[in-house]
């Protein structure tokens, strides 16, 4: 055996050993703020709180999901009934997906099979997209409108709410099939999923409509187990709107919910849902009359929860919040509008 | 007891009758003329070499309002273009007239018109409760644009 020969097999094995690698993430942690009132999406760096690439020439953009290996994020839309494919890096259109309707909340699995968009068109339905071939795998019909979707840690159930509708709806991502549904005596606004160590679901909390607050399913028994009411010790703000962002931080430990009319994001603990605190977050100063609320809405966490950042629509901002002192660390200014925001976790 | 109506007397009843419709028909008028009176300063023209182009606009950092009351989510007052077209027809200009007239302008109010208050920035007297999720396309009146509107929908003189 020639010493040329071991050399080249050398090579092939380790170019072997390479390709068979799972895919890691790539680049460093970002979060993907989608400017709807605008044409953009504003990148920031939580290194620095600042933004530091802004994707441009998307109308109305709704939602941003992040693919798990971080080559390609997925913007829903208002203007086109697409999904924009974008290159992490470059900032560059990948590719158009024709979807059902007008779509809203976006969310990829973790596996990287699918990515899923709620078509924000009465009567609605659940698009299913295959992240390989970037095409329409299915499209399951609703009775209303899809507005949000979260998907459990070990990407086998898609939770949709449809906003001012009653209704949340679990979809079984391995049949692609509706697996079940509850019912609320109000609308549903933004789901969030406490999961088991597993990565299956455990409790889901979903903030209503027409209180200013959120109600507990427990996922294995499909039923309501709780609601909790945010405290009103403060007068109120007038808003068209209560909470638009609910979220659990990556450690589990704590639950942030969102309140329009307090300007505010409030904390709990989990698992007992003990309230902890209050986020204090911008106000607009309006001339001759009260101050509005910024209108705070999703929320993101670092991965090593530390930090949330949470979006004010109004404030056109990110505000940097401490999670051990609920204190606002920064503020860092994004486009129009801004709507959701979504964690991008590098190295 | 019979009554006896003679021929004069029955045509005298059937002048009052008309008079008394006649008159009830007169009265309803002026609400009938205040209606179109109301609707009479919505300029068609002006709509469509003026108004109706800012819907299309690119607005830097701004969605365009077709975006939303066109093609997507929000109300739909604003007609689709047709596939290739960058503007609309005639006909479909007509149809957007009519949209616009009735879902977003206040003839009783015009300076409470939807289609002024809500793209307008709360901090220069837009909408100060409504999440308007296109943003907030003006940022003071001063702008032409707004202007425009405004003059259009009679509450500002026209420039």
């Amino acid at each position: 055996m020639s010493k040329r020969f071991l050399c080249w097999s050398a090579y092939l094995g380790l170019a072997c050993l390479l390709l068979a690698m799972p895919v890691s993430a790539e680049g460093p942690t970002r979060f993907y703020v989608a400017n709807t009132g605008g044409t953009s999406v504003s990148v920031i760096d939580p290194a620095t709180n600042k933004v530091v690439q802004t994707i441009d020439g998307i109308q109305v953009p709704e939602s941003v999901a992040v693919s798990p290996d971080g080559k390609r994020i997925y913007v829903s839309q208002w203007a086109e009934k697409v999904l924009t494919v974008v290159d992490r890096q470059t900032g560059k259109k990948i590719k158009d997906i024709p979807v059902t309707g007008h779509s809203h909340d976006v969310a990829a699995s973790k596996d990287g099979k699918w990515v899923l968009v709620c078509n924000a068109q009465n009567p609605g339905s659940i698009d299913i997209v295959d992240a390989h071939t970037l095409e329409l795998a299915k499209s399951i019909p609703t009775p209303t409108k899809q507005h949000d979707v979260v998907i459990t840690n070990d990407s086998k159930y898609a939770i949709f709410t449809a906003e001012g509708q009653p209704v949340m709806t679990v979809v079984d991502l391995q049949t692609q099939t509706i697996a079940w549904e509850h019912k609320f005596d109000m609308g549903t606004q933004v789901p969030t999923i406490e999961s088991n160590p597993d990565g299956s679901a455990r409790r889901v909390f979903i903030q209503l409509n027409k209180m200013r607050g959120f109600a507990v399913i427990d996922f294995a028994t499909h039923e309501e187990v709780a609601r909790i009411t945010l405290p009103s010790d403060e007068p109120a703000l007038k808003t068209s709107m209560s909470g638009h962002g609910l979220a659990i931080a990556p450690d589990g430990k704590t639950i942030w919910a969102g309140s329009k009319p307090d300007a505010a994001a409030f904390v709990y603990s989990l698992p007992d849902l003990k309230l902890l605190g209050r986020v204090r977050l911008p106000r607009v100063a309006v001339p001759g009359h009260e101050p509005l609320s910024g209108s705070p809405n999703w929320f993101a966490f670092t991965p090593d929860s530390k930090r949330a950042y949470v979006v004010n629509a109004l404030d056109r901002s990110v505000s940097v919040v401490d999670v051990q002192t609920l204190q606002v660390l920064d503020r860092i200014p994004v486009g129009e509008e801004p709507s959701r925001i979504t964690l991008y976790a590098g190295h | 007891m019979m009554v006896r109506i003679s021929w004069k007397g029955m045509a005298a009843v059937v002048v009052a009758v008309a008079a008394v419709a006649g008159m009830a028909r007169l009265g309803a008028a002026p609400a009938g003329q205040e209606a179109a009176k109301a609707a009479q300063p919505l300029d068609y023209e002006v709509f469509r070499t003026r108004i109706q182009p800012v819907f299309l606009k690119d607005r830097p950092g701004h969605a365009r309002c077709y975006s939303c009351h066109g093609t997507g989510n929000g109300p739909q007052y604003l007609v689709p273009l047709s596939p290739g077209s960058t503007t609309w027809t005639e006909e479909q200009t007509r149809q957007n007239f009519e949209k616009v007239s009735t879902m977003v302008v206040n003839h009783g109010d015009p300076a409470n018109s939807k289609l002024l208050l809500r793209p307008l920035s709360p901090l220069a007297g837009g909408d100060l409760v409504w999440e308007h999720s296109g943003g907030h396309q003006f940022a003071s009146k001063a702008d032409p644009d707004w202007q425009a509107f405004a003059a259009w929908v009679g509450a500002a003189p026209a420039h």
